[in-house]
């Protein structure tokens, strides 16, 4: 189980980086047809902003699993093994808790966005078809979370 | 209870969750979702969360972040360290404590096209820690030396913090990369005048290199064209307004690609690796930007911000001393937190208060003092103990050297920081000469 959410996390990481980098490539390439036909590729800014969400939502999960997000651990150098992982622990299921919230509210967010027909200001791209994706990324950081959740308790009881 | 009151005790319960180990991101969403509904109710928190993930991590200004942290990762791929570091060591490597001095000099053209601190300390140390060892520099010198010049990552443009604090503060990017310029390269030269001091008193921590002839200065310094290329072509760019910080960031980070596919021999293992790297750094810190805007909206509705800004333009204190005490609480929490929580924390509070007072400088100028200023003491943190993260990535990398060795080898530059705060406090003119200028 642990080891297919990794493998799953990594790809989804390295699907977010290759989404990052299609958007370096789209703003270099518009920046070279400013610079020969001067004509930037219109609204580029508007894609790149909603590309990078796209690939952020698909970090997260890595980032949890492989629990690099910062934490103060200065007041806790010297606590037991077990005390920190009890602490990890209440971390993560606030952690959860919250990413759950966010995942609920976003799917409303995305029925708004889609009922008002939002579309981005210069080339009209439909705000909505990124929230599934986002919903459904989302949905995996809520499992993974879950799943460090698991890791810390098991920690804890050694 | 006041909306005062709120955000008073938003504080403590922070500051308390934080001391728990809760991710800070996390401890920031927490109480930052807890704050607002307690003033704003649950339905308008319910409504503002619909959007707020999607526009936070869908914001174009913020996505020269990632891309700056992409190219720094092309870079690190494309051996640019190596032939920095090479290239400084075969022109002042034959000095006393030359090869430190070189690997401060790599670190610092490094830096002008890399964001990162800790990558940059990581990345130079891989290159440099070995040559150390070989030439017999004690473990202090060799850790110390590379941890302070990782600083040099973020004092020199591009810098993530910076990006970060121009966005709250509503000021320009470019008028800060510009501020930090002449500021950045004054660190450098310092960082290597300590390596200098330090071989003076101790001459046996630091021997001479060997000494490069003058075809091999010039083969090891035509090595370096893609670093010289890149800085020209993005910084420059940015610089004189050619493009946009997150364009700049864009054509940088593919054009670093192509240097390390057709110079670093960069394949597809090493192009994945540098992706991971890039969505492990870009995750942490977007979970800290989310919880950091929840927070600050939460404090926002408190009124705190005007409310202290108030008391302090009232209170008739120095502002100078007002000034000083800031940068030392900075100072201070850099011990326990990483810079970009420090400042995403704190700019909400101390610009407002900053900006209330007279410090004989129009707002426009204050904001890049003040900026340069805090970015200088929040790096600091990253190399004083107890929690120095460029300290604990380096002294992974020399296994054989303890950590109080590189505690006691970083002392000596801490001292060169506390010097070029003061000196930026006495001549803002350091800072604000070339935005001035090229405005």
């Amino acid at each position: 189980m642990g080891r297919l959410l990794h493998a799953a996390a990594r790809a989804s990481a390295v699907f977010g980086g290759l989404v990052l980098f299609a958007m370096a490539l789209l703003v270099a390439t518009s920046v070279a047809l400013r610079v020969t036909v001067g004509r930037p590729i219109t609204g580029d800014f508007e894609l790149v902003g909603i590309g990078t969400g796209v690939a952020v939502f698909a970090m997260l999960p890595w980032v949890q699993l492989t629990r690099g997000n910062v934490i103060v651990d200065f007041f806790t150098l010297r606590a037991p093994a077990r005390v920190k992982a009890v602490l990890d622990a209440a971390g993560a299921a606030l952690y959860l808790a919250v990413a759950a919230i966010l995942a609920w509210r976003l799917v409303l967010g995305g029925i708004d966005m889609y009922q008002f027909g939002e579309r981005s200001m210069t080339v009209g791209f439909p705000r909505w078809t990124t929230f599934p994706l986002a919903f459904v990324l989302l949905l995996f950081l809520v499992v993974a979370i879950a799943y460090t959740l698991y890791e810390f308790i098991r920690e804890a009881r050694k | 209870m006041s909306g005062l009151e709120i955000g008073l005790w938003g504080f403590v319960a922070l500051l308390v969750l934080l001391a728990l180990r809760i991710p800070i991101g996390v401890a920031m969403l927490v109480v930052g979702m807890a704050g607002y509904a307690s003033i704003g109710g649950v339905a308008a928190l319910l409504n503002h969360l619909k959007t707020e993930t999607y526009w936070r991590f869908s914001s174009y200004d913020l996505s020269v972040i990632p891309l700056f942290m992409l190219m720094g990762q092309f870079a690190a791929q494309a051996g640019l360290s190596k032939s920095l570091f090479r290239a400084a060591a075969a022109w002042i490597g034959h000095w006393r404590g030359g090869i430190a001095m070189a690997a401060l000099g790599g670190c610092a053209g490094f830096s002008t096209i890399s964001g990162s601190s800790i990558a940059t300390a990581a990345t130079m140390g891989k290159v440099a820690l070995p040559e150390l060892e070989r030439y017999r520099y004690s473990g202090a010198l060799a850790t110390g030396s590379i941890a302070a010049g990782g600083t040099l990552g973020i004092l020199i443009p591009p810098s993530i913090v910076l990006i970060i604090y121009a966005i709250m503060v509503q000021g320009s990017v470019v008028a800060l990369f510009q501020a930090a310029l002449i500021p950045g390269i004054i660190a450098a030269l310092g960082y290597i005048l300590t390596v200098g001091v330090v071989v003076r008193l101790q001459p046996q921590a630091g021997p001479a290199g060997p000494r490069a002839s003058r075809a091999e200065r010039l083969a090891a310094l035509a090595e370096i064209w893609p670093v010289l290329l890149i800085f020209v072509l993005v910084m420059g760019g940015i610089y004189v307004g050619f493009f946009t910080p997150t364009e700049g960031a864009g054509v940088g980070a593919a054009g670093t690609f192509l240097v390390a596919v057709f110079q670093g021999g960069m394949r597809w293992r090493g192009f994945v690796e540098a992706l991971i790297g890039t969505a492990e750094t870009t995750g942490m810190i977007y979970l800290i930007i989310l919880g950091a805007a929840m927070f600050s909206a939460f404090l926002g509705f408190t009124q705190l911000p005007i409310y202290a800004a108030d008391w302090f333009r009232d209170s008739g204190l120095p502002p100078l001393a007002v000034l000083l005490t800031m940068l030392a609480l900075y100072v201070v929490l850099g011990c326990v937190m990483d810079s970009l929580s420090m400042i995403l924390l704190t700019v909400p509070i101390f610009w407002p208060i900053i900006s209330g007072l007279d410090f004989g400088m129009p707002q426009g100028e204050l904001l890049l003092w003040f900026g340069i200023l805090s970015l200088i003491v929040v790096e600091v943190g990253l190399i004083t103990p107890p929690v120095g993260l460029n300290v604990f990535v380096i002294n992974s990398l020399a296994k054989d050297v303890p950590m109080l060795e590189t505690y006691k080898g970083v002392l000596p530059f801490l001292v060169s920081d506390l010097a070029r705060v003061a000196l930026i406090m006495a001549f803002p003119g350091l800072a604000l000469a070339l935005p001035g200028w090229l405005a």
